[in-house]
């Protein structure tokens, strides 16, 4: 006879012991962590987005904040990045249940609500933590502003780059003076630089990484093009669509060429991967430059290739808000206000992830300058292709959500650059044809206006 | 089922006096002397958290609310006439029916030929039955993110198994199937419990008659089981429509909250939430649930009338 198969009973209960075990575990975990700073006079609740190498930054940041500051005691949540955060954070703000402090893209802000879902910066107790206007790259502060009121303390600069393997292009002969990648002007010297690449490039590996089936990345990337050839999406008091299907159609041939001579895969491939793996060239946000420099690679970034004339590189920033409290004020909000502003001073660490620092007297730091590569980059905080200014706009917002797709399949081939500008100029009538849902009062004002 | 309905009915509906007949207060009251006491709690519930937010939600989709909750207006059927002319909302709702063109024969046939081996299989019976049963156990979330990593295009156990590259959930003509197979693995057990259950339900003696006339096993899986299992498989296919309609959490995890590579991917649900929660058109998201929840009443109902009308043809 066989032996016996264990039993049902066995089985389950071994199974069941496993995980009361489990959870044992996770629980002692989570008691640790919250043991920290209890003897403060204050405690300021924080919600941001970060994780991985950022989140590792942000929470050495926090810790050297607690030592300095040990009256507040910093609560920090971490939700997971792109829109489920924005949405927990308008339904927070709204209901009423909101953190004292948040981190949010800047570009976010006109949709956002300000003055329903977020509260005005007091500056002058801004000022008295330290930090002021003049500390600040002035495109950044006015995105901040909205009525003459500010509602984001700017914390970085984050870029789209052009990342490039010393080894591989030096082997190619693409590198200029001090070991840099040598600038390129137009496409045609872009696409040569590649085709030489290619040959330096080992096994089946492809030149360049540009996650051409990405939505965000792909209609960053067409921005950054697109801002180059001096397109903008909507005219400056943002009530008309200036989206031009020329510019735009040229952009759009440019991206798909480079999968139609082969120098990257259209769809499926790990572009970080094979970068480190001898990929010549890989597009990628600056918050990779971590991931490289652990990997000890020879590499450098610089702004993504200015192939149409003018430089522009894409580029976002992360900043602190005040989600809006129906009884914001007292000494958590003064907590709110310490602590962001000794994070945005002290942000040197958070460069290390590969961000810009927004406070400029960091940018000066010998410290910061000695950082590789970021030093190499930091022009890029002067060429930055942005999205427009309307509600729908910002990270991973509506525009993002209804445009990249489009792009994506333009870059893929399932759809025609031109056909795909024309979709594009569209998507941006249609949502400015949709009022804004936060606007509210405003809006019934307009009505009765016209 | 409509025979018991025939036996029952004269039992139910016992004469009523003429005093009473015009007293709705008094009929309620008699209705309610007995059970009503009973279901009160679950009545309570059902008020505050289905009733409500179904009238709730049908007055926001005339409204032009916003996640805020402020600055609400009237703005009569605007919604439902944008929703009608939104490209992105026939998109995802032919997403959501082509999904569930795939899965629901794909679970009937599966879920049926598991339950008869798991039935005809002698030894470890139970292990058969826990295997096939437990995936059901896992959260979408869980089976989503298990999924993610074997349809991964480089390191997945798919693609390794069967000398594949292909980019499972990144390119437009697979995105779909690798959901469908997610889901079919996720939730066949379900579907598996309720035959195995009405095959355990067909008494053995007609297979027994069957084999002595001489019927082999193939005469006795077609003239038997089958016609014993078309009730069940009508339910199970019923459920699975309404379920596979309503898809959302498998497809909308493993694609990172994404609509898909080349929007391939962004069912019905999933649009709605990015309509409310992302977008904050709370008002409008109300009007697509509306539509949506009417799509989901005909088909339910057109089956419905199908059924009975077949079974009034069988008669």
């Amino acid at each position: 006879m066989p032996p016996p198969l264990p039993s049902r009973r066995t089985v389950l209960g071994g199974l069941g012991t496993l995980a009361v075990a489990g959870s044992f575990g996770l629980a002692a975990a989570n008691r640790s962590a919250s043991a920290i700073a209890s003897d403060a006079d204050v405690r300021v609740r924080y919600w941001n987005l970060f994780s991985g190498g950022d989140g590792v930054n942000m929470i050495a940041m926090l810790n050297a904040f607690r030592r300095a500051d040990p009256r507040v005691d910093v609560k920090d949540s971490t939700l997971q990045w792109g829109n489920p955060y924005y949405t927990k954070l308008a339904m927070a703000a709204s209901g009423n249940r909101a953190p004292d402090l948040a981190v949010m893209h800047l570009g976010r802000i006109p949709g956002f609500a300000p003055g329903r879902l977020l509260d005005p910066w007091d500056v002058g107790l801004l000022g008295k933590c330290g930090v002021r206007e003049a500390d600040f790259n002035p495109v950044l502060w006015k995105r901040a502003v909205v009525d003459g009121k500010l509602y984001g303390l700017p914390l970085d600069i984050h870029a789209q780059l052009c990342f490039y393997r010393r080894d591989v292009c030096g082997k190619a002969g693409l590198l200029g003076d001090g070991g840099n990648l040598a600038a390129v002007s137009s496409p045609e010297e872009w696409f040569k630089a590649l085709k030489t690449a290619k040959k330096a490039v080992k096994g089946n590996l492809q030149v360049l990484g540009m996650k051409a089936s990405e939505p965000n990345f792909s209609w960053w990337f067409f921005l950054s093009f697109y801002t180059q050839l001096g397109g903008t999406c909507l005219s400056a008091d943002g009530q008309d669509v200036t989206f031009d299907t020329d510019k735009a159609t040229r952009v759009l041939e440019f991206l798909r060429q480079h999968v139609t001579d082969g120098y990257t895969a259209p769809v499926g491939i790990a572009d970080g991967e094979m970068f480190l793996n001898g990929s010549a060239f890989t597009w990628e946000g600056n918050w990779s430059v971590p991931v490289f420099n652990d990997a000890k690679l020879d590499y450098g970034a610089t702004e993504l290739p200015p192939v149409f004339g003018r430089p522009a590189t894409h580029a976002e920033s992360h900043c602190f808000v005040l989600p809006h409290q129906a009884a914001r004020g007292g000494a958590a909000n003064e907590g709110a206000h310490r602590l962001a502003a000794y994070i945005v001073r002290n942000a040197l660490a958070w460069s290390q992830g590969g961000h810009i620092p927004a406070y400029a007297p960091t940018l000066e730091d010998k410290d910061y300058l000695a950082l590789k590569p970021q030093a190499e980059y930091v022009s890029a905080m002067d060429h930055m292709a942005v999205e427009p200014s309307a509600w729908f706009a910002g990270s991973t917002g509506l525009l993002a959500q209804r445009i990249g797709p489009a792009v994506a399949s333009s870059n893929v081939g399932s759809a025609r650059p031109d056909a795909t500008a024309r979709r594009m100029k569209d998507v941006l009538e249609k949502l400015l044809t949709m009022k804004n849902p936060m606007a509210g009062e405003a809006i019934v004002e307009e009505g009765a206006a016209t | 089922m409509s025979a018991v309905d025939t036996t029952l009915t004269p039992a139910v509906v016992r004469p009523v006096p003429a005093v009473y007949a015009d007293s709705a207060r008094v009929r309620l009251a008699r209705g309610f002397q007995h059970g009503g006491w009973f279901v009160a709690p679950f009545l309570a519930l059902f008020a505050l958290f289905v009733l409500l937010p179904i009238g709730r939600g049908l007055w926001l989709s005339f409204t032009d609310a916003n996640i805020s909750g402020v600055g609400e207006r009237f703005v009569g059927l605007d919604n439902y006439r944008e929703a009608l002319d939104d490209p992105l909302m026939w998109d995802s709702l032919g997403h959501s029916a082509y999904f569930t063109f795939l899965v629901v024969p794909c679970i009937v046939l599966l879920a049926f030929v598991l339950a008869v081996l798991a039935h005809h299989i002698e030894r470890a019976k139970w292990l058969w039955r826990l295997c096939f049963f437990a995936p059901f156990l896992l959260p979408s979330t869980v089976a989503a993110n298990l999924w993610q990593w074997l349809f991964n295009p480089g390191t997945g156990m798919i693609n390794h198994v069967f000398g594949l590259e292909t980019p499972w959930l990144t390119q437009k003509s697979t995105a779909m199937i690798a959901i469908v197979i997610t889901t079919l693995w996720w939730t066949v057990g379900f579907s598996f419990l309720l035959f195995l259950a009405a095959l355990q339900n067909i008494p053995r003696h007609l297979y027994e008659a069957a084999a002595l006339d001489g019927a082999n096993a193939w005469h006795r899986m077609v003239h038997i089981t089958l016609p014993m299992l078309r009730n069940i498989t009508g339910l199970v296919v019923t459920l699975q429509i309404l379920a596979s309609l309503q898809v959302f959490d498998q497809a909308v995890v493993m694609q990172d909250f994404g609509p898909g590579p080349e929007e391939s991917t962004r069912t019905f649900v999933q649009f709605t939430l990015e309509e409310g929660f992302t977008a904050y058109r709370v008002g409008y998201a109300s009007a697509i649930s509306i539509i949506f929840f009417l799509i989901i009443a005909v088909v339910a109902l057109g089956r419905m009338w199908l059924l009975r009308k077949r079974e009034e043809g069988a008669r």
